[in-house]
């Protein structure tokens, strides 16, 4: 550590790898408090931490088989005394705070399966190596029906939710891994993405709303999953696409500003994760060489904080959600040392093949 | 830390001192034999959420519960669980939605992006109906007096206008939030909504003649305003045809490059229309010739091929993507 007071004053040219070990494992070994806030999502926060790890090439320092333990904990099992078409999401809780145990019988009165909780223990699951063809992929798929609603969209949790395109994604993403679409359909959801599409080429979170970084790639990446996009369609000769391509082409490369970050949505600020939710759509689509990459990574090492971690802005303190999408935007740009990452699922391309 | 006993953060009696919770047991949280990637947890979280599980998995429906409910969103604000309940609550105990309606306010003041908030504020308006219309659009209308570009409070409002109407000005409201700031996107984005939505307006089709002239004025004023060029082409959404005829487009392009400052938005939009069909006469050739450097290579006869190059110019940042765009350019005969 005697370099870091030297290093913090000196311009950053070099992601610094170990450092930011160092910071993903503190995180795993105890997330500090003001997380707490958070608890909710619990296992989102977990993938935060597990993933980073695995970008970062340290998987070794995860217990996985205690993580796997831990993860399979948080799932709601149909039972057999459950009727599967009673309206509920047999999926995994997303943290302990709402998670009781079964009656006598077996049944789960309390059940608060939440799609993005789902889609994280699904995502931690395959980057721990656990096989989740021994899941009862059937039960979840056939029960997440219940969540689709009759414009497409997904809420999250049958005791209802905001829907929009974010869980789309996670339901995409989960069908996806469970390699199982019954939980889905597909034609529907495809036409609620289309019109998500916004005027200027972008997607908003739901129909009519404003153009946004996230949003984009929810859509983008769901249409990847369930194959409605063609991995790398800017090469290929022929642009006709579902959707219109060429504007949001022109819409999402206009995000990188004049400081090499890219940012959420026209004239508002740049922000680290964004580096990711549109670089991962520029990934999808094979457009990472339209932008300014140097000025990218420029940008992201002035967000670098000097004990690891990333933060949104220059200069703020780091934090777990902008470490993580720090550490995914140089695996995009291909940083030595890093993992390779599976843009439209979030996990390194390991995890995903299951290697 | 001893002079700090005044702090107000001490003055919180703990629920287990507290004599109306004394006949509750409180359900600890069950963390498993090996957890992983664990919080530290305050006691005051921890003290909450356990007597919040007590009295969650009783379905105890009492005031003492609703009172809970507010102490653990204070603590987490996006637990869904908590809200749902508290909805039960609510609606078992017939509390007055109008109050429930400042506790969401109060929540809001402190952290007002927060999805379980404004899906919480969504329910509450549902139940009261009609009647709700004007302080919900009051409300959006105050967090987007702090924060513009609010997105939650955008989308509930769009939500507003939908099921509970109150369109009738929302174009003026537009029109005030762009005179404050012409680069708020938010509010352009609000303003294709209202014109394409409003059941007042007549559409698109309608409101194409009157909202061409006020964003070329916008886009006059500030060339460089990305927003104002992207809604011009979204007043076109689907009509190409009428978007590369109409000379309003490709005059105001013109007129930008002439100026020879903040032109990158037109050139790239007549770099579009001719990519569309539109054919250039000898004013545009003019004025590119006018915007070529010494440096730009070769001599090129094809306006669109020049218009790349220039661009690869101004635009560095995406110099590959006009290079691409060049190269799949009809080839000149
Ligand atoms: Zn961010």
């Amino acid at each position: 550590m005697s370099s870091s007071e030297e290093a913090s004053s000196m311009e950053t040219t070099t992601i610094d790898k170990d450092l930011h070990v160092t910071f993903a494992q503190m995180m795993y070994h105890l997330l500090p408090n003001p997380y707490e806030s958070q608890e909710i999502n619990h296992l989102t926060l977990a993938y935060f931490v597990i993933s980073s790890l695995d970008i970062l090439n340290s998987l070794h320092l995860v217990e996985k088989e205690a993580v796997a333990n831990w993860v399979l904990s948080f799932q709601v099992q149909r039972g057999t005394t459950n009727d599967p078409n009673n309206g509920q999401f047999y999926g995994f809780h997303g943290s302990k705070t709402s998670q009781f145990p079964p009656d006598e019988n077996g049944v789960f009165h309390h059940n608060n399966s939440h799609l993005a909780s789902t889609y994280c223990a699904l995502a931690i699951l395959k980057i721990v190596g656990y096989d989740l063809s021994s899941l009862d992929s059937e039960s979840m798929s056939s029960s997440m029906k219940n969540l689709q609603q009759p414009d497409g969209s997904f809420m999250p949790i049958h005791i209802g939710g905001e829907t929009d395109l974010r869980f789309v994604y996670c339901a995409a993403a989960i069908c996806f891994m469970l390699d199982n679409w019954n939980g889905m359909d597909k034609e529907k959801v495809k036409d609620y993405i289309l019109n998500c599409q916004s005027y200027d080429g972008g997607f908003g979170l739901v129909p009519g709303a404003e153009s946004h970084g996230g949003a984009t790639y929810c859509a983008i990446a769901s249409l990847r999953l369930m194959g409605y996009v063609e991995d790398n369609v800017l090469s290929s000769c022929n642009l006709s696409s579902l959707i219109d391509l060429p504007l949001l082409l022109d819409w999402i490369l206009q995000r990188q500003g004049t400081d090499g970050g890219f940012q959420g949505r026209p004239n508002k600020s740049t922000d680290t994760c964004y580096a990711f939710w549109i670089g991962g759509v520029l990934r999808i689509l094979g457009g990472c060489n339209f932008v300014d990459n140097k000025a990218l990574r420029g940008f992201l090492l002035s967000c670098q904080y000097k004990y690891g971690g990333f933060s949104k802005f220059p200069g703020d303190f780091p934090d777990l959600y902008h470490s993580y999408y720090g550490f995914a935007a140089f695996s995009l740009l291909e940083e030595s040392g890093l993992k390779s990452l599976c843009s439209e699922l979030g996990i390194t391309n390991m995890a995903a093949n299951g290697v | 830390m001893a002079g700090k006993i005044e702090d107000e953060s001490n003055d919180r009696v703990p629920l287990r001192l507290r004599p109306e919770w004394s006949d509750v047991t409180p359900i600890p949280q069950n963390n498993g034999p090996n957890p992983v990637v664990p919080i530290n947890y305050s006691e005051e979280f921890s003290e909450v959420m356990d007597y919040f599980r007590a009295v969650y998995f009783a379905n105890e429906l009492s005031s003492r519960a609703l009172s809970l409910t507010a102490e653990a969103i204070s603590l987490n604000a996006g637990n869904y669980t908590v809200w749902h309940f508290r909805r039960s609550l609510l609606e078992s105990l017939k509390v007055d939605l109008h109050v429930e309606r400042e506790f969401v306010e109060r929540v809001a003041s402190g952290n007002s992006k927060n999805y379980q908030i404004w899906h919480h504020r969504r329910w509450v308006a549902e139940k009261l109906g009609l009647e709700a219309r004007n302080s919900e659009l009051e409300f959006t209308k105050k967090i987007l007096s702090i924060d513009a570009k609010h997105y939650h409070a955008w989308s509930h409002r769009q939500w507003v206008l939908q099921t509970l109407g109150g369109w009738e000005d929302e174009l003026n409201y537009c029109s005030e939030l762009l005179a404050e700031d012409i680069f708020n996107n938010s509010a352009w984005n609000q303003r294709y909504f209202v014109i394409t939505r409003s059941p007042f307006l007549g559409g698109i089709k309608a409101m194409r003649e009157s909202e061409v002239l006020y964003t070329i004025e916008a886009i006059i004023s500030y060339p460089e305003n990305e927003s104002s060029w992207r809604y011009l082409r979204g007043l076109y959404k689907d009509e190409a045809t009428l978007y590369v005829n109409d000379t309003q487009v490709s005059s105001v392009c013109l007129k930008i490059l002439r100026t020879k400052s903040n032109y990158l938005f037109a050139l790239s939009t007549l770099l579009d229309l001719i990519c569309l069909g539109y054919q250039p006469n000898e004013d545009f050739r003019d004025a590119i010739e006018a915007l070529r450097t010494s440096d730009n290579e070769e001599q090129d006869s094809d306006i669109a091929r020049t218009i790349c190059s220039i661009l690869e110019q101004v635009d560095p940042i995406r110099v590959n993507y006009w290079v691409w765009r060049k190269s799949r350019l009809p080839q000149a005969a």
